[in-house]
Protein backbone atom coordinates (compact mmCIF):
# COMPACT_ATOMS: atom_id res chain seq x y z
CA UNK A 1 0.00 0.00 0.00
CA UNK A 2 1.73 4.00 -1.09
CA UNK A 3 1.92 5.87 1.88
CA UNK A 4 0.33 9.04 1.86
CA UNK A 5 3.98 10.69 2.63
CA UNK A 6 4.84 9.65 -0.97
CA UNK A 7 1.50 10.46 -2.50
CA UNK A 8 2.37 13.85 -1.49
CA UNK A 9 5.77 13.92 -2.90
CA UNK A 10 4.53 12.28 -5.97
CA UNK A 11 2.06 15.20 -6.57
CA UNK A 12 4.10 17.81 -5.71
CA UNK A 13 6.57 16.56 -8.06
CA UNK A 14 4.16 16.35 -11.01
CA UNK A 15 2.83 19.65 -10.42
CA UNK A 16 6.69 20.99 -10.10
CA UNK A 17 7.49 19.31 -13.77
CA UNK A 18 4.07 20.24 -14.92
CA UNK A 19 5.14 24.11 -14.16
CA UNK A 20 8.61 23.36 -15.83
CA UNK A 21 6.64 22.04 -18.91
CA UNK A 22 4.26 25.13 -19.46
CA UNK A 23 6.63 27.48 -18.61
CA UNK A 24 10.49 27.00 -19.24
CA UNK A 25 10.66 24.22 -22.18
CA UNK A 26 13.59 24.22 -24.10
CA UNK A 27 12.40 25.39 -27.91
CA UNK A 28 14.20 22.73 -29.59
CA UNK A 29 12.28 20.10 -31.10
CA UNK A 30 11.20 17.33 -29.41
CA UNK A 31 12.10 13.61 -30.86
CA UNK A 32 8.83 12.59 -32.95
CA UNK A 33 6.14 10.65 -31.27
CA UNK A 34 6.41 7.77 -34.56
CA UNK A 35 9.00 8.06 -37.36
CA UNK A 36 7.78 9.72 -40.29
CA UNK A 37 9.11 6.55 -42.77
CA UNK A 38 9.09 2.96 -42.36
CA UNK A 39 11.68 1.38 -41.58
CA UNK A 40 13.26 -1.61 -43.19
CA UNK A 41 13.51 -4.47 -41.68
CA UNK A 42 17.09 -5.48 -39.76
CA UNK A 43 20.04 -3.51 -38.31
CA UNK A 44 19.51 0.09 -39.25
CA UNK A 45 21.64 2.98 -39.58
CA UNK A 46 20.41 6.50 -39.08
CA UNK A 47 23.47 7.83 -41.11
CA UNK A 48 22.19 6.60 -44.35
CA UNK A 49 19.40 9.09 -44.16
CA UNK A 50 20.11 12.18 -41.23
CA UNK A 51 23.74 13.74 -40.71
CA UNK A 52 25.02 15.51 -38.01
CA UNK A 53 23.02 15.65 -34.61
CA UNK A 54 19.86 15.08 -33.77
CA UNK A 55 17.50 17.68 -32.88
CA UNK A 56 15.54 16.02 -30.18
CA UNK A 57 18.00 12.92 -29.26
CA UNK A 58 20.97 15.60 -29.02
CA UNK A 59 23.24 13.30 -29.83
CA UNK A 60 24.93 12.54 -33.10
CA UNK A 61 23.24 10.19 -35.27
CA UNK A 62 26.11 8.08 -35.35
CA UNK A 63 26.02 7.13 -32.17
CA UNK A 64 22.50 4.86 -32.62
CA UNK A 65 23.99 3.04 -35.72
CA UNK A 66 22.33 -0.39 -34.63
CA UNK A 67 25.99 -2.01 -34.29
CA UNK A 68 27.01 -4.77 -32.38
CA UNK A 69 28.46 -2.14 -30.38
CA UNK A 70 25.33 -0.56 -29.95
CA UNK A 71 23.04 -2.99 -28.91
CA UNK A 72 25.60 -4.55 -26.44
CA UNK A 73 25.11 -1.14 -24.19
CA UNK A 74 21.69 0.03 -26.05
CA UNK A 75 20.93 0.38 -21.80
CA UNK A 76 23.46 3.18 -21.52
CA UNK A 77 21.60 5.28 -23.97
CA UNK A 78 17.88 3.99 -23.22
CA UNK A 79 18.46 5.47 -19.40
CA UNK A 80 18.82 9.05 -20.79
CA UNK A 81 16.54 9.46 -24.01
CA UNK A 82 14.18 6.27 -23.89
CA UNK A 83 11.51 8.30 -26.08
CA UNK A 84 14.04 8.29 -29.23
CA UNK A 85 13.54 4.68 -28.64
CA UNK A 86 10.29 4.55 -29.14
CA UNK A 87 10.22 6.95 -31.70
CA UNK A 88 11.10 3.99 -33.99
CA UNK A 89 10.23 0.77 -31.56
CA UNK A 90 6.83 0.27 -30.06
CA UNK A 91 6.55 -0.27 -26.19
CA UNK A 92 6.19 -4.05 -26.88
CA UNK A 93 9.36 -4.15 -28.64
CA UNK A 94 11.50 -3.41 -25.38
CA UNK A 95 9.18 -5.88 -23.52
CA UNK A 96 10.04 -8.50 -25.95
CA UNK A 97 12.85 -9.36 -23.41
CA UNK A 98 12.03 -7.06 -20.30
CA UNK A 99 9.26 -8.30 -19.44
CA UNK A 100 7.42 -8.80 -16.32
CA UNK A 101 6.77 -13.07 -15.84
CA UNK A 102 7.29 -13.34 -19.53
CA UNK A 103 7.05 -17.28 -20.60
CA UNK A 104 8.48 -17.48 -24.29
CA UNK A 105 12.29 -17.44 -24.90
CA UNK A 106 12.43 -14.15 -27.55
CA UNK A 107 14.45 -16.33 -30.16
CA UNK A 108 11.08 -18.71 -29.79
CA UNK A 109 8.64 -15.66 -30.77
CA UNK A 110 11.74 -14.79 -32.89
CA UNK A 111 12.35 -18.11 -34.59
CA UNK A 112 12.41 -16.68 -38.25
CA UNK A 113 14.72 -14.03 -37.58
CA UNK A 114 17.47 -15.72 -36.68
CA UNK A 115 19.45 -12.15 -37.57
CA UNK A 116 18.25 -10.90 -34.20
CA UNK A 117 20.15 -11.03 -31.37
CA UNK A 118 17.97 -12.96 -29.42
CA UNK A 119 19.61 -14.33 -26.20
CA UNK A 120 19.08 -17.66 -24.81
CA UNK A 121 19.44 -19.53 -27.78
CA UNK A 122 19.66 -23.66 -27.71
CA UNK A 123 18.80 -25.52 -24.91
CA UNK A 124 19.38 -22.28 -22.18
CA UNK A 125 17.94 -24.31 -19.53
CA UNK A 126 21.36 -26.16 -19.80
CA UNK A 127 23.96 -22.98 -20.25
CA UNK A 128 22.62 -21.02 -18.13
CA UNK A 129 24.14 -22.81 -15.15
CA UNK A 130 27.51 -21.30 -16.26
CA UNK A 131 26.37 -18.04 -17.78
CA UNK A 132 24.54 -17.80 -14.23
CA UNK A 133 28.03 -18.83 -12.33
CA UNK A 134 30.19 -16.70 -14.33
CA UNK A 135 28.15 -13.40 -14.79
CA UNK A 136 24.45 -13.30 -12.67
CA UNK A 137 24.79 -9.57 -13.13
CA UNK A 138 23.55 -10.19 -17.10
CA UNK A 139 21.04 -12.35 -15.80
CA UNK A 140 19.57 -9.91 -12.80
CA UNK A 141 18.80 -7.62 -14.92
CA UNK A 142 15.62 -8.91 -16.83
CA UNK A 143 14.93 -12.25 -14.22
CA UNK A 144 15.93 -10.18 -10.26
CA UNK A 145 12.80 -9.03 -9.27
CA UNK A 146 10.66 -10.10 -12.27
CA UNK A 147 10.52 -13.57 -12.73
CA UNK A 148 9.04 -17.18 -14.19
CA UNK A 149 7.46 -19.38 -11.75
CA UNK A 150 9.22 -21.87 -13.21
CA UNK A 151 12.50 -20.80 -11.69
CA UNK A 152 11.44 -21.94 -8.71
CA UNK A 153 11.47 -25.38 -9.76
CA UNK A 154 15.03 -25.37 -9.19
CA UNK A 155 15.94 -22.61 -7.58
CA UNK A 156 14.00 -23.09 -4.11
CA UNK B 1 -0.21 -3.92 8.25
CA UNK B 2 0.13 -6.97 5.48
CA UNK B 3 1.56 -5.97 2.60
CA UNK B 4 0.43 -7.20 -0.34
CA UNK B 5 1.96 -10.19 -1.74
CA UNK B 6 0.33 -10.93 -5.05
CA UNK B 7 0.73 -8.64 -8.22
CA UNK B 8 -0.03 -10.90 -10.53
CA UNK B 9 -3.57 -10.73 -12.41
CA UNK B 10 -5.47 -13.72 -13.14
CA UNK B 11 -4.29 -15.42 -16.84
CA UNK B 12 -8.15 -17.11 -16.92
CA UNK B 13 -9.03 -13.61 -17.16
CA UNK B 14 -6.20 -11.94 -19.51
CA UNK B 15 -6.72 -13.63 -22.34
CA UNK B 16 -10.00 -12.69 -23.13
CA UNK B 17 -9.49 -9.61 -22.18
CA UNK B 18 -6.82 -9.20 -24.53
CA UNK B 19 -8.63 -10.50 -27.08
CA UNK B 20 -11.51 -8.18 -26.41
CA UNK B 21 -9.11 -5.18 -26.77
CA UNK B 22 -7.84 -6.25 -29.63
CA UNK B 23 -11.25 -6.32 -31.25
CA UNK B 24 -13.44 -3.63 -30.08
CA UNK B 25 -9.66 -0.44 -29.85
CA UNK B 26 -9.68 -0.29 -33.76
CA UNK B 27 -13.20 -0.26 -34.04
CA UNK B 28 -13.88 2.44 -31.40
CA UNK B 29 -10.71 4.64 -31.86
CA UNK B 30 -11.61 4.34 -35.78
CA UNK B 31 -15.11 4.48 -35.22
CA UNK B 32 -14.82 7.99 -32.98
CA UNK B 33 -12.29 9.28 -35.16
CA UNK B 34 -9.98 9.93 -32.49
CA UNK B 35 -6.98 8.56 -33.82
CA UNK B 36 -4.99 10.05 -37.10
CA UNK B 37 -2.38 7.17 -36.41
CA UNK B 38 -3.25 3.72 -35.43
CA UNK B 39 -1.04 0.51 -35.16
CA UNK B 40 -2.19 -3.13 -34.11
CA UNK B 41 -0.66 -5.75 -33.55
CA UNK B 42 -1.37 -9.94 -33.18
CA UNK B 43 0.84 -12.20 -32.75
CA UNK B 44 -0.54 -15.84 -32.20
CA UNK B 45 1.57 -18.57 -31.39
CA UNK B 46 0.70 -22.37 -31.22
CA UNK B 47 3.42 -24.38 -29.87
CA UNK B 48 3.08 -28.37 -29.73
CA UNK B 49 6.34 -30.25 -28.11
CA UNK B 50 7.01 -33.56 -26.72
CA UNK B 51 9.62 -34.20 -24.29
CA UNK B 52 11.60 -37.18 -22.62
CA UNK B 53 12.03 -36.50 -19.44
CA UNK B 54 15.07 -38.67 -17.63
CA UNK B 55 13.46 -41.65 -16.00
CA UNK B 56 11.79 -42.07 -19.74
CA UNK B 57 8.51 -40.35 -18.99
CA UNK B 58 7.21 -38.33 -21.96
CA UNK B 59 5.33 -35.09 -21.33
CA UNK B 60 3.60 -33.54 -24.36
CA UNK B 61 2.38 -29.86 -24.25
CA UNK B 62 0.75 -27.49 -26.56
CA UNK B 63 0.35 -24.09 -25.19
CA UNK B 64 -1.42 -21.15 -27.45
CA UNK B 65 -0.38 -17.66 -26.80
CA UNK B 66 -1.79 -14.23 -27.99
CA UNK B 67 0.34 -11.60 -27.67
CA UNK B 68 -1.02 -8.65 -28.85
CA UNK B 69 0.03 -4.58 -28.69
CA UNK B 70 -2.04 -1.25 -29.86
CA UNK B 71 -0.32 2.09 -30.37
CA UNK B 72 -2.70 5.04 -31.20
CA UNK B 73 -0.87 8.47 -31.81
CA UNK B 74 -1.62 12.10 -32.03
CA UNK B 75 -5.25 11.28 -30.81
CA UNK B 76 -7.58 13.93 -31.53
CA UNK B 77 -4.89 15.82 -33.12
CA UNK B 78 -3.21 16.58 -30.38
CA UNK B 79 0.76 14.97 -29.16
CA UNK B 80 -1.33 12.54 -27.26
CA UNK B 81 -0.58 8.93 -27.59
CA UNK B 82 -1.98 5.68 -25.87
CA UNK B 83 -0.25 2.40 -25.68
CA UNK B 84 -0.92 -1.02 -24.95
CA UNK B 85 0.69 -4.60 -24.84
CA UNK B 86 0.01 -7.61 -23.16
CA UNK B 87 -0.17 -11.59 -23.37
CA UNK B 88 -1.95 -14.40 -22.94
CA UNK B 89 -1.58 -18.62 -22.32
CA UNK B 90 -3.77 -21.40 -22.63
CA UNK B 91 -2.57 -24.58 -22.24
CA UNK B 92 -4.78 -27.11 -24.72
CA UNK B 93 -2.54 -30.44 -23.06
CA UNK B 94 0.11 -30.90 -19.77
CA UNK B 95 -0.05 -27.50 -18.04
CA UNK B 96 3.51 -25.88 -19.64
CA UNK B 97 3.87 -23.27 -16.31
CA UNK B 98 2.10 -22.84 -13.43
CA UNK B 99 -1.45 -23.83 -14.02
CA UNK B 100 -2.88 -24.02 -17.61
CA UNK B 101 -3.57 -20.47 -17.80
CA UNK B 102 -1.43 -17.21 -17.96
CA UNK B 103 -0.84 -13.85 -18.93
CA UNK B 104 -0.10 -10.44 -18.37
CA UNK B 105 -0.84 -6.58 -18.86
CA UNK B 106 2.73 -5.39 -19.96
CA UNK B 107 1.78 -1.93 -21.09
CA UNK B 108 -1.73 0.27 -20.90
CA UNK B 109 -0.49 4.19 -20.97
CA UNK B 110 -1.45 6.99 -22.07
CA UNK B 111 1.26 9.60 -22.69
CA UNK B 112 1.80 13.26 -23.52
CA UNK B 113 4.95 14.28 -25.73
CA UNK B 114 5.56 18.00 -25.75
CA UNK B 115 6.68 19.17 -29.73
CA UNK B 116 9.48 20.83 -28.46
CA UNK B 117 12.16 20.05 -25.71
CA UNK B 118 11.52 16.40 -25.05
CA UNK B 119 9.18 16.99 -22.12
CA UNK B 120 6.81 14.17 -21.53
CA UNK B 121 4.36 12.93 -19.21
CA UNK B 122 2.62 9.43 -18.70
CA UNK B 123 0.35 7.94 -17.29
CA UNK B 124 -0.72 4.29 -16.55
CA UNK B 125 1.51 0.80 -16.73
CA UNK B 126 4.58 1.40 -18.63
CA UNK B 127 8.28 0.30 -18.87
CA UNK B 128 11.11 3.04 -17.74
CA UNK B 129 14.19 3.27 -18.28
CA UNK B 130 15.84 6.59 -16.67
CA UNK B 131 18.80 6.90 -14.84
CA UNK B 132 19.20 4.20 -11.82
CA UNK B 133 15.65 3.48 -12.82
CA UNK B 134 14.61 0.35 -15.00
CA UNK B 135 11.64 -0.67 -14.11
CA UNK B 136 7.69 -1.63 -14.17
CA UNK B 137 5.44 0.52 -12.74
CA UNK B 138 1.89 1.58 -12.80
CA UNK B 139 2.58 5.11 -12.00
CA UNK B 140 3.10 8.72 -13.66
CA UNK B 141 6.57 9.63 -15.36
CA UNK B 142 7.18 13.61 -16.21
CA UNK B 143 10.75 14.80 -18.05
CA UNK B 144 11.09 18.45 -19.12
CA UNK B 145 14.58 20.33 -20.47
CA UNK B 146 14.68 24.01 -19.85
CA UNK B 147 16.17 26.33 -22.64
CA UNK B 148 19.48 26.27 -20.39
CA UNK B 149 19.89 22.50 -20.83
CA UNK B 150 18.81 21.87 -17.46
CA UNK B 151 15.92 18.68 -17.02
CA UNK B 152 14.35 17.23 -14.75
CA UNK B 153 12.77 14.01 -14.87
CA UNK B 154 9.67 12.22 -11.46
CA UNK B 155 7.95 9.48 -11.14
CA UNK B 156 6.05 7.53 -9.20
CA UNK B 157 4.02 4.37 -8.39
CA UNK B 158 3.68 1.35 -7.42
CA UNK B 159 6.48 -1.60 -8.63
CA UNK B 160 5.03 -4.36 -11.04
CA UNK B 161 6.96 -7.13 -10.06
CA UNK B 162 6.58 -10.70 -9.08
CA UNK B 163 8.19 -12.75 -6.21
CA UNK B 164 8.83 -15.82 -6.40
CA UNK B 165 11.08 -15.93 -3.15
CA UNK B 166 9.48 -17.21 0.20
CA UNK B 167 8.62 -14.53 3.16
CA UNK B 168 9.99 -11.80 0.56
CA UNK B 169 7.33 -9.88 -1.80
CA UNK B 170 7.58 -6.79 -4.21
CA UNK B 171 7.68 -3.20 -2.98
CA UNK B 172 4.60 -1.20 -1.99
CA UNK B 173 5.51 1.99 -3.91
CA UNK B 174 8.36 3.35 -5.45
CA UNK B 175 9.45 7.18 -6.83
CA UNK B 176 12.38 8.53 -7.66
CA UNK B 177 13.89 11.01 -10.11
CA UNK B 178 16.74 12.50 -12.41
CA UNK B 179 18.25 15.79 -13.04
CA UNK B 180 20.17 16.47 -15.74
CA UNK B 181 22.41 18.73 -18.08
CA UNK B 182 22.56 18.47 -21.57
CA UNK B 183 24.45 20.03 -24.29
CA UNK B 184 23.53 19.12 -27.79
CA UNK B 185 26.31 17.01 -29.31
CA UNK B 186 28.35 17.33 -26.59
CA UNK B 187 27.63 16.29 -23.34
CA UNK B 188 24.67 14.42 -21.40
CA UNK B 189 25.56 14.30 -17.77
CA UNK B 190 22.93 13.22 -14.90
CA UNK B 191 22.17 12.46 -11.91
CA UNK B 192 19.29 10.21 -10.15
CA UNK B 193 17.86 8.76 -7.20
CA UNK B 194 15.29 6.11 -6.67
CA UNK B 195 13.37 5.11 -3.57
CA UNK B 196 11.34 1.73 -3.48
CA UNK B 197 9.73 0.95 0.08
CA UNK B 198 9.14 -2.72 1.00
CA UNK B 199 11.06 -5.28 3.05
CA UNK B 200 14.23 -6.55 0.80
CA UNK B 201 17.18 -8.37 1.92
CA UNK B 202 18.01 -7.35 5.58
CA UNK B 203 14.66 -5.86 5.76
CA UNK B 204 15.74 -3.19 4.37
CA UNK B 205 14.10 -0.55 1.03
CA UNK B 206 15.80 0.03 -2.07
CA UNK B 207 17.35 3.00 -1.98
CA UNK B 208 19.68 4.01 -4.99
CA UNK B 209 21.87 6.98 -6.20
CA UNK B 210 23.29 6.99 -9.44
CA UNK B 211 24.81 8.99 -12.06
CA UNK B 212 25.18 8.79 -15.88
CA UNK B 213 27.25 10.40 -18.38
CA UNK B 214 27.71 10.51 -22.35
CA UNK B 215 30.19 12.93 -23.57
CA UNK B 216 31.81 13.25 -26.74
CA UNK B 217 35.45 14.31 -26.58
CA UNK B 218 35.70 14.53 -30.23
CA UNK B 219 33.54 13.96 -33.62
CA UNK B 220 34.37 10.08 -33.77
CA UNK B 221 35.05 9.40 -29.90
CA UNK B 222 32.38 8.90 -26.75
CA UNK B 223 32.51 8.20 -23.42
CA UNK B 224 29.44 6.62 -21.46
CA UNK B 225 29.44 5.95 -17.98
CA UNK B 226 26.90 4.93 -15.48
CA UNK B 227 27.26 4.32 -11.99
CA UNK B 228 24.62 3.13 -9.15
CA UNK B 229 25.14 3.20 -5.40
CA UNK B 230 23.21 1.33 -3.15
CA UNK B 231 22.54 3.33 0.33
CA UNK B 232 20.00 0.88 1.65
CA UNK B 233 23.05 -1.60 2.33
CA UNK B 234 26.08 1.12 1.73
CA UNK B 235 27.38 -0.36 -1.16
CA UNK B 236 28.20 0.41 -5.08
CA UNK B 237 25.46 -1.43 -6.87
CA UNK B 238 27.10 -1.40 -10.55
CA UNK B 239 29.42 0.89 -12.57
CA UNK B 240 29.87 0.52 -16.35
CA UNK B 241 32.63 3.01 -18.19
CA UNK B 242 33.27 3.03 -21.88
CA UNK B 243 34.79 4.68 -24.46
CA UNK B 244 33.55 4.26 -28.24
CA UNK B 245 34.58 5.04 -31.59
CA UNK B 246 32.36 5.47 -34.54
CA UNK B 247 34.74 6.99 -37.29
CA UNK B 248 32.17 6.61 -40.00
CA UNK B 249 29.13 4.21 -40.97
CA UNK B 250 31.16 1.08 -41.48
CA UNK B 251 33.58 1.14 -38.27
CA UNK B 252 32.69 0.64 -34.42
CA UNK B 253 34.66 -0.30 -31.67
CA UNK B 254 34.53 -0.28 -27.61
CA UNK B 255 36.17 -1.27 -24.51
CA UNK B 256 35.36 -0.58 -21.42
CA UNK B 257 35.07 -1.77 -17.57
CA UNK B 258 32.20 -2.96 -15.28
CA UNK B 259 31.98 -3.85 -12.14
CA UNK B 260 28.90 -4.83 -9.86
CA UNK B 261 28.80 -6.17 -6.20
CA UNK B 262 26.31 -9.14 -5.26
CA UNK B 263 25.36 -7.08 -2.26
CA UNK B 264 24.38 -3.99 -3.92
CA UNK B 265 22.75 -5.05 -6.68
CA UNK B 266 20.95 -8.48 -5.70
CA UNK B 267 19.63 -6.84 -2.13
CA UNK B 268 16.09 -5.80 -3.94
CA UNK B 269 16.55 -9.51 -5.41
CA UNK B 270 12.62 -11.32 -5.46
CA UNK B 271 14.32 -14.62 -7.20
CA UNK B 272 15.94 -16.93 -4.58
CA UNK B 273 19.02 -17.73 -7.41
CA UNK B 274 20.04 -14.59 -6.89
CA UNK B 275 20.09 -14.86 -2.74
CA UNK B 276 22.20 -16.65 -0.38
CA UNK B 277 22.71 -19.41 -0.11
CA UNK B 278 22.03 -19.56 -3.83
CA UNK B 279 24.94 -16.62 -4.52
CA UNK B 280 27.89 -15.79 -2.08
CA UNK B 281 27.00 -12.58 -1.47
CA UNK B 282 29.99 -11.41 -0.47
CA UNK B 283 31.33 -11.76 -4.19
CA UNK B 284 32.23 -9.04 -6.49
CA UNK B 285 32.67 -9.36 -10.76
CA UNK B 286 35.41 -7.16 -12.65
CA UNK B 287 34.43 -7.16 -16.06
CA UNK B 288 37.00 -5.31 -19.26
CA UNK B 289 35.63 -5.84 -22.24
CA UNK B 290 36.10 -4.87 -25.96
CA UNK B 291 33.73 -5.30 -29.39
CA UNK B 292 34.15 -4.67 -32.67
CA UNK B 293 31.95 -4.41 -35.52
CA UNK B 294 33.31 -3.92 -38.87
CA UNK B 295 31.93 -3.71 -42.28
CA UNK B 296 34.73 -4.58 -44.30
CA UNK B 297 32.86 -4.57 -47.29
CA UNK B 298 29.42 -3.68 -48.74
CA UNK B 299 27.31 -6.63 -47.26
CA UNK B 300 29.52 -8.48 -44.95
CA UNK B 301 30.32 -7.46 -41.16
CA UNK B 302 32.76 -8.59 -39.17
CA UNK B 303 31.89 -9.12 -35.50
CA UNK B 304 34.65 -9.75 -32.91
CA UNK B 305 33.76 -9.57 -29.13
CA UNK B 306 35.61 -10.32 -25.64
CA UNK B 307 36.03 -10.13 -22.15
CA UNK B 308 37.47 -11.20 -19.17
CA UNK B 309 35.29 -12.10 -15.92
CA UNK B 310 36.94 -11.88 -12.81
CA UNK B 311 35.78 -12.65 -8.83
CA UNK B 312 36.83 -12.08 -5.76
CA UNK B 313 35.55 -15.10 -4.68
CA UNK B 314 37.22 -18.57 -6.31
CA UNK B 315 34.31 -20.22 -6.53
CA UNK B 316 33.10 -19.59 -9.27
CA UNK B 317 36.25 -18.16 -10.09
CA UNK B 318 37.66 -15.91 -13.51
CA UNK B 319 36.80 -16.72 -16.75
CA UNK B 320 37.59 -15.05 -20.11
CA UNK B 321 34.68 -15.21 -23.01
CA UNK B 322 35.71 -14.43 -26.68
CA UNK B 323 33.24 -14.34 -29.75
CA UNK B 324 33.91 -13.86 -33.44
CA UNK B 325 31.02 -13.70 -36.05
CA UNK B 326 30.85 -12.59 -39.55
CA UNK B 327 27.24 -11.32 -41.21
CA UNK B 328 26.28 -11.17 -44.74
CA UNK B 329 23.15 -8.99 -45.77
CA UNK B 330 21.84 -9.71 -49.09
CA UNK B 331 18.59 -9.81 -51.15
CA UNK B 332 18.53 -5.95 -50.69
CA UNK B 333 18.81 -6.61 -47.05
CA UNK B 334 16.50 -8.85 -46.51
CA UNK B 335 17.93 -11.55 -45.65
CA UNK B 336 21.28 -12.27 -43.21
CA UNK B 337 23.71 -15.16 -43.25
CA UNK B 338 26.00 -15.41 -40.28
CA UNK B 339 28.86 -18.10 -39.08
CA UNK B 340 29.68 -16.91 -35.36
CA UNK B 341 32.19 -18.71 -32.79
CA UNK B 342 32.28 -18.36 -29.05
CA UNK B 343 34.66 -20.34 -26.27
CA UNK B 344 34.46 -19.67 -22.91
CA UNK B 345 37.99 -20.82 -20.70
CA UNK B 346 37.88 -20.44 -16.98
CA UNK B 347 39.79 -21.31 -13.81
CA UNK B 348 37.00 -24.16 -13.15
CA UNK B 349 36.69 -26.70 -15.85
CA UNK B 350 32.37 -26.73 -15.30
CA UNK B 351 32.71 -23.42 -16.37
CA UNK B 352 34.08 -23.75 -19.61
CA UNK B 353 32.76 -24.45 -23.05
CA UNK B 354 32.67 -23.57 -26.61
CA UNK B 355 29.79 -22.47 -29.24
CA UNK B 356 29.34 -23.11 -32.79
CA UNK B 357 26.46 -21.23 -34.90
CA UNK B 358 25.10 -20.62 -38.70
CA UNK B 359 22.17 -19.63 -39.81
CA UNK B 360 20.71 -17.88 -43.32
CA UNK B 361 17.46 -16.86 -44.85
CA UNK B 362 16.00 -16.83 -47.87
CA UNK B 363 13.22 -14.65 -48.79
CA UNK B 364 11.93 -14.82 -52.60
CA UNK B 365 8.90 -12.45 -52.88
CA UNK B 366 6.16 -13.45 -50.26
CA UNK B 367 7.93 -16.86 -48.85
CA UNK B 368 10.52 -16.47 -46.19
CA UNK B 369 12.91 -19.68 -45.13
CA UNK B 370 15.24 -19.76 -42.06
CA UNK B 371 17.92 -22.33 -41.10
CA UNK B 372 19.37 -21.79 -37.58
CA UNK B 373 22.11 -24.26 -36.18
CA UNK B 374 23.75 -24.23 -32.91
CA UNK B 375 26.29 -26.44 -30.86
CA UNK B 376 28.13 -26.23 -27.80
CA UNK B 377 30.84 -28.26 -26.72
CA UNK B 378 31.16 -28.56 -22.55
CA UNK B 379 34.47 -29.70 -21.36
CA UNK B 380 32.55 -31.42 -18.03
CA UNK B 381 29.77 -33.44 -18.29
CA UNK B 382 26.17 -31.79 -17.79
CA UNK B 383 24.07 -34.59 -16.66
CA UNK B 384 26.16 -37.29 -18.64
CA UNK B 385 26.61 -35.44 -21.81
CA UNK B 386 29.09 -32.69 -22.81
CA UNK B 387 27.53 -31.40 -25.80
CA UNK B 388 24.01 -30.15 -26.95
CA UNK B 389 22.60 -29.54 -30.85
CA UNK B 390 20.53 -27.55 -31.97
CA UNK B 391 18.43 -27.16 -35.32
CA UNK B 392 15.46 -24.51 -36.14
CA UNK B 393 13.62 -24.50 -39.43
CA UNK B 394 11.26 -21.79 -40.93
CA UNK B 395 9.23 -21.80 -43.41
CA UNK B 396 6.79 -18.60 -43.68
CA UNK B 397 4.08 -17.03 -46.75
CA UNK B 398 2.99 -13.18 -46.74
CA UNK B 399 -0.72 -14.13 -47.22
CA UNK B 400 -1.77 -10.71 -47.08
CA UNK B 401 -0.67 -7.04 -47.02
CA UNK B 402 -1.25 -7.13 -42.70
CA UNK B 403 -1.27 -11.31 -42.61
CA UNK B 404 1.74 -13.36 -42.18
CA UNK B 405 1.82 -17.22 -41.58
CA UNK B 406 4.73 -18.90 -40.67
CA UNK B 407 5.77 -21.91 -38.92
CA UNK B 408 8.91 -23.22 -36.92
CA UNK B 409 10.48 -26.82 -36.47
CA UNK B 410 13.04 -27.02 -33.74
CA UNK B 411 14.96 -30.35 -32.92
CA UNK B 412 17.18 -30.43 -29.82
CA UNK B 413 19.81 -32.86 -28.06
CA UNK B 414 21.09 -31.58 -24.63
CA UNK B 415 21.75 -32.63 -21.47
CA UNK B 416 18.20 -31.80 -20.03
CA UNK B 417 16.54 -34.07 -23.19
CA UNK B 418 17.30 -37.08 -24.79
CA UNK B 419 15.33 -36.16 -27.44
CA UNK B 420 13.26 -32.72 -28.37
CA UNK B 421 10.92 -31.93 -31.50
CA UNK B 422 8.94 -28.92 -30.90
CA UNK B 423 6.41 -27.15 -33.81
CA UNK B 424 5.40 -23.81 -33.54
CA UNK B 425 2.78 -22.27 -35.68
CA UNK B 426 2.70 -18.39 -35.86
CA UNK B 427 -0.12 -15.90 -37.19
CA UNK B 428 1.14 -12.37 -37.37
CA UNK B 429 -1.41 -9.64 -37.93
CA UNK B 430 -0.08 -5.73 -38.53
CA UNK B 431 -2.60 -3.49 -39.24
CA UNK B 432 -1.36 0.74 -39.19
CA UNK B 433 -3.34 3.72 -40.42
CA UNK B 434 -0.96 5.36 -40.09
CA UNK B 435 2.50 7.58 -42.26
CA UNK B 436 5.22 6.12 -40.75
CA UNK B 437 6.40 2.23 -38.84
CA UNK B 438 6.73 1.01 -35.92
CA UNK B 439 9.12 -1.94 -35.84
Amino acid sequence: MMHRSHAVKILGAALLALMFGCSAVSQTPSVPPKHPENLPQGRVDCLECHENVSTGALKPYATFRHSRVFINSHGTYARQSQNLCTSCHAPAFCQTCHAGKEELKPNVKMGDRPDRMAPHRGDYLVTHQIDGRLDPGSCYRCHGNKSDSRCKQCHR
Amino acid sequence: MGRPTARVASGKALLPAILAISLLLPLLIAGTALAADLSLSSKTYGLAYEREMAGGQKNRYAPLYEYLSTDATNLGGKPLSFHFYGWGRVDLDTDSGSGSTSGEVGSLYMEYLHPQGNAQAKLGRFFLTEGAAMEMLDGAFVKATTPVGLGVSLYGGIPVEYSILNNTSGGDSLFGGRVFFVRPGFVEIGASYLKENGSFQEGKDRELVGGDLWLRVAPPVELTARATYNQSVSEMASQRYAVRIVPGATFDISAGYESYTYKGLFQPALNPAFVSPSVDTDDKVQTIFGIVDWAFVPGWTLEVAGKNIRHDKSDPGDANRGEVGVRYTYNDKKDVAGLSAAFVSADQAENEYQEYRGFASYSPSKLRLTLDALTQQYKQEINGKKNQYQVVATAGYQLLAALHLSGNLTYTQSPNFQEDLAGLIRVTYDFAMSTGGKK
